[in-house]
């Protein structure tokens, strides 16, 4: 349970067993997607099994790190405190030219510039001084 | 649905609610969550003018101010009964309609005689700082989602601002939900909004994150609702007047992340319907009235579409020509909704079922929808990651 003290502070992921490469390529900065050598299934949400056919045989691969905004939310009242001081800004769902969608935030520009299927690029970005890199998207350049 | 082996089971018939209860809602301080659900069941027993020994079964949802892990068997040692069939449900804001469906199924199939389905919850006045911060977060991802600043919010949004791009619905179409329903709630006694309400209003009601304003945005409220199911033949046997027959359910999980939906502007509600239809053998053309999951207005809009009440695409403009009012194709939500009469969290749905079986009891007053004799609720939640349908009808519809 969260702590109210805590209320503040920025949830961080917590990788598990099966994200730790994921993330660690992260902080390397490129976004690993996950390739079914069976199927060729490619998926972003790290798993040990291939959601299409079942496969074990997963190959990691860097994504391009391009993509398109497929829906986007700016969040002007954020959910808790952490976040307050961010608003407005930009909830992005990316569609990845690999063909997989996330979701990240939008950074580099204005939240109020972002439009439907507008071109995004990935940007690796610390957060703080915790260590932990975050994958965000800013206007393809 | 016709290919499936298990078209020939049906559920279609078998069991009746014979009794409904809700507490008082909106804000109810000094009430525990248990105490809520509590006060509803007594009220659902005396409606079906049973006692609690009657009961041999209870069905309910979680409760964030009174965080059991199991709260069926909670609110059971709270009633003091000892019933020989539970479960807590927990597939968000499609609990609802799913704890219909396994009430029937499990009198259908021999598992109980008469159900409790309960839920109760304190959202408003019984929330410590703690369990409001969680109610607030967990339920996105901790790794893929939250890390960005995703209210729950964020993904109701992300669909309605897509189908806003793909079927050009507009930002007043989605308030013309908010005013009508709250049209609804200025006539249902112990609504917890009745101020009148203008799509200007809602407009200019601050944004939440867009497209979605305050008023756009479901209540957050205090509230219990209770139901009693049971066998077609007890519900004869005991004299109901007017039992309300459970025809068809059916449910969908099309994924737990939003980044896995599949289309983000039409929703696994299309196949939980279908199958619920299917069961009863009724369309959405049948259906006289409509209990929709409205935990935003632009979810009223995508699933009066995928319900099948109007065609994919074309919610926007079937709300803004009130089709779903008095008048309209398919009045819905009648009591005012999560938006305009309660949101106590999973209990909030409840208050759907209330209101339409009440409908088709013909006990709404001013309210009533005259003749109404089938009707659906659909439940949702998780950002339409899960879908739960239950379609009633009166003896007439058998």
């Amino acid at each position: 349970m969260i702590n109210p003290k805590e209320a503040h502070i920025k949830p961080l992921p917590m990788p598990d067993a099966d994200s730790e490469a994921y993330w660690r390529g992260i902080r390397e900065g490129k976004l690993l997607l996950q390739h079914c050598k069976q199927c060729g299934h490619v998926q972003f949400y790290q798993q040990a099994i291939c959601r299409a056919c079942g496969s074990e045989h997963l190959e990691h691969r860097p994504a391009s790190g391009r993509g398109t905004v497929h829906s986007f939310s700016v969040v002007y009242r954020a959910p808790g405190p952490a976040f307050k001081h961010d608003t407005p800004y930009a909830v992005l769902l990316v569609e990845l030219a690999e063909g997989p969608r996330m979701i990240s935030s939008f950074v580099g520009d204005d939240p109020l510039v972002v439009t439907f299927d507008m071109p995004v690029e990935l940007v690796c970005e610390p957060v703080g001084d915790t260590g932990v890199v975050l994958p965000r998207f800013r206007a393809a350049r | 649905m016709t290919s499936s082996p298990s078209a020939s089971r049906s559920l279609r018939g078998k069991t009746a609610v014979i009794g409904c209860g809700i507490s008082a809602v909106g804000r109810v301080p000094g009430k525990s969550a248990l105490a809520l659900a509590a006060d509803a069941a007594y009220k659902a027993l005396a409606d079906a003018g049973l006692q609690k020994t009657d009961i041999d079964g209870v069905l309910s949802s979680h409760a964030f101010a009174s965080p059991f892990h199991r709260f069926s068997v909670a609110i059971s040692e709270y009633l003091g009964i000892q019933p020989t069939f539970s479960n807590t449900l927990q597939v968000s804001g499609a609990t609802a309609a799913t704890m219909f469906n396994v009430a029937a199924a499990a009198i259908h199939g021999g598992l109980a005689e008469t159900v409790l389905i309960v839920g109760g919850d304190s959202l408003l006045t019984g929330l410590s700082p703690d369990l409001a911060l969680r109610s607030m977060t967990e339920s996105r991802d901790q790794q893929y989602e939250m890390p960005f600043g995703i209210p729950v919010a964020n993904t109701f949004a992300m669909t309605a601002h897509r189908h806003m791009r793909d079927f050009g619905t507009t930002a007043e179409q989605f308030a013309q939900v908010a005013v009508i329903q709250r049209e609804h709630a200025r006539r249902t006694p112990g609504a917890q909004m009745t101020e009148p309400l203008t799509v200007e209003d809602v407009l200019n009601s601050g944004m939440v994150t867009t497209p979605y304003h305050k008023l756009d945005c479901s209540l957050i409220s205090d509230g219990g609702a209770a139901f009693i199911v049971t066998s077609a033949e007890r519900a004869k046997a005991l004299g109901i007047p007017k039992p309300i027959y459970i025809l068809g359910g059916g449910e969908c999980y099309t994924h737990e992340h939003i980044f896995l939906m599949p289309s983000i502007t039409t929703t696994g509600a299309v196949q939980s319907s279908a199958k619920a239809y299917a069961m009863a053998g009724y369309g959405p053309k049948d259906m006289d009235v409509a209990g929709v999951y409205d935990c935003f207005t632009g979810t009223v809009i995508m699933m009066l579409e995928d319900l099948g009440f109007c065609p994919k695409g074309e919610g926007g403009r079937f709300v803004e020509d009130r089709q779903m009012t008095y008048g309209g194709a398919i009045p819905c939500n009648t009591h005012g909704g999560l938006l305009s009469f309660a949101h106590s969290g999973m209990p909030g749905a409840l208050f759907h079922f209330y209101e339409v079986i009440h409908q088709l009891r013909g006990q709404c007053g001013e309210r009533q929808v005259q003749g109404a004799e089938l009707g659906l609720v659909h439940s949702l939640g998780a950002g339409f990651a899960t879908q739960a349908t239950t379609i009633f009808g009166t003896e007439a519809t058998l």
